[in-house]
């Protein structure tokens, strides 16, 4: 369970993350969303106690992260491709990390075999690629068999094998009750994974939602029209106010006007069309249509 | 036995990451070999100028201070490698990593300075003793022996002066988190500050403040000055009381910033 209170961050004049108050359940994914410099990694080295909220707090299973007294078995955090030393072996990168616990040697192995990492072990990080090093990350994150998982663009230059294969960790993770989760500015990546969206922009939370809630409440469904008019339709439904937009001859996508306005106002022109289909936002639709203005006034 | 955070633990860990990177091994290893080399042909070339007459042969402290002459500037060797210790952290983003496993964050610092010192102490006290042997061993009857009053401290002086600068540096990396400014602000203080202290200062308070400046008091732990210096040193004793201060003033500064700041 990860608390977000009124949390606020200011690097001198700019805020990075203002006034964010959420709340992350165990048991399912919470994807976190926003543009890119929209908040999120600050927000999450706040969660971890890396960086120092101006005001507000985070708790993490009931606490500060800082006072609890195992935080790798809180909180398992990747926040970084690339954290290992370049000069360390991937295996004593994570041992010194387990040592700092008394997590015992046979568990790094354990990781490393798991993130599939176990025939490179020890070979030094500094020749791993940007995929090897998440999962690197990755195995960090979860060596303390942490009840909390925070991962910030874990898919990040990881081939479509490895974005599959963090999908499905994920999901593991949250199915055995784990609280996760993970950022993206990309919501075609969360909308498969994540059950639960937190979306913010500037620093400010725009949604708390669901993925269905937020197609819902985003609104922005358009109306697939096929016509053998389609030119005469089109200048009768801009001049109703509807938004026209055509990929083929034929075929109008309306927006701003629903398929009975639409039907009611092809049948007053006495055009005749063959298809009326109401289309749902996509998700990805519905995330850029809430976090546009916040991308506009960066 | 449960699995939490304990100052022994995180001293393994860092244990564990001074020891596993090769550049340490290295580091150590061409400190030890030049350190005696050096003084070899140091003591060598004397002992040479000596028997052909070209110089008078040195008195003991001149023959003590011969063998750790290239100490004065193999400390920084040692110094940059403290430095490298917390810098390197930060080169990529395994400080991340250490301060969200250890989020008080100054036991790794401690653990950092124990460990350094653990490893390097025992590695300059071979050093410091082999190059001490080597060249008096060059001096013959001109030399010192081990037994001979002071001459131990000396010897222990420079096994124990390179660690502290070390530690200097170590604190100097909390401090600037930076591997080229740490480097950089490392040399400006142990070699270029003491050079610019002696004409800048009046001749009264430049023998006030001298023997307090790092370098200089690291110097008079091994005894490299000699009695020769154009200004007042400390005993090696009460040198070592002065670097020693320095060095938890640093790694104390190195390590309230290190809790304030944002990592």
């Amino acid at each position: 369970m990860i608390e977000v209170q009124e949390l606020t961050k200011r690097y001198g004049d700019t805020v990075a993350v203002d006034g964010l108050t959420f709340t992350v359940a165990p048991g399912r994914v919470t994807g976190f969303l926003g543009p890119n410099g929209a908040g999120k990694s600050t927000t999450m080295r706040m969660i971890v106690g890396l960086d120092r909220p101006t005001s507000g707090a985070v708790t993490v299973n009931g606490r500060p992260y800082r006072d609890h007294r195992d935080p790798l078995h809180q909180v398992g955090a990747l926040l970084d491709a690339g954290s290992a030393h370049r000069g360390r072996t991937a295996r004593n990168h994570l041992l010194a990390l387990a040592r700092t616990h008394g997590i015992p040697a046979a568990r790094v192995d354990e990781v490393l075999t798991l993130v599939g990492l176990a025939s490179v072990a020890r070979r030094r990080a500094g020749g791993f690629s940007l995929g090897m090093g998440q999962r690197l990350g990755i195995a960090a994150a979860l060596l303390g068999d942490p009840a909390v998982v925070v991962l910030d663009e874990p898919v990040n230059g990881l081939d479509p094998d490895g974005v599959l294969w963090v999908r499905e960790l994920l999901k593991g993770l949250a199915a055995e009750g784990r609280t996760v989760l993970v950022s993206s500015h990309l919501m075609s990546e969360m909308a498969q994974t994540a059950e639960r969206l937190v979306v913010i922009g500037r620093g400010r939370l725009l949604a708390d939602t669901t993925v269905d809630e937020l197609i819902a409440r985003a609104g922005v469904g358009s109306v697939l029209v096929r016509s053998p008019e389609a030119g005469a339709l089109r200048d009768v439904l801009l001049a109703a106010g509807a938004g026209v937009s055509s990929d083929e001859p034929g075929v109008l996508r309306v927006t701003a006007a629903g398929a009975e306005r639409i039907g009611d106002l092809a049948r007053d022109h006495g055009i005749a069309v063959h298809e009326l289909t109401p289309r749902r936002a996509s998700l990805e639709e519905a995330y850029l249509d809430l976090t546009r203005e916040a991308v506009e006034y960066r | 036995m449960t699995e939490h955070l304990t100052f022994p633990r995180v001293a393994r860990s860092e244990w564990t990451k001074l020891v596993s990177l090769r550049s340490t091994w290295f580091t150590l290893a061409a400190v030890a070999v030049l350190t005696v080399a050096l003084a070899a042909v140091i003591a060598r070339a004397v002992a040479g100028e000596v028997a052909s007459g070209d110089q008078p042969p040195p008195d003991a402290a001149g023959a003590v201070g011969l063998a750790f002459l290239p100490l004065d500037f193999l400390v920084l060797v040692l110094g940059v490698l403290g430095v490298l210790q917390m810098s390197g952290e930060y080169q990529g983003a395994s400080a991340r990593v250490t301060f969200a496993a250890v989020p008080r964050r100054w036991p790794v610092l401690g653990a950092k300075a124990l460990v350094f010192a653990a490893l390097t102490l025992p590695v300059m006290a071979a050093t410091a003793l082999a190059a001490f042997l080597v060249s008096q061993g060059f001096l013959g009857d001109d030399g010192v022996s081990l037994g001979d009053p002071g001459i131990a401290g000396k010897v222990a002086g420079a096994a124990a002066c390179p660690v502290l600068l070390g530690l200097f540096g170590l604190g100097v990396g909390a401090l600037l988190r930076h591997t080229a400014l740490g480097v950089t602000t490392l040399v400006a203080v142990l070699f270029v500050i003491p050079v610019l202290l002696q004409p800048a200062l009046p001749g009264d308070l430049e023998d006030d403040v001298l023997k307090y400046v790092p370098t200089i008091a690291g110097q008079a732990m091994y005894g490299s000055l000699g009695e020769n210096a154009p200004f007042p040193t400390l005993s090696p004793g009460a040198s070592a009381v002065v670097l020693v201060g320095w060095v938890a003033l640093v790694l104390a500064a190195g390590a309230t910033l290190l809790v304030r700041r944002d990592v």
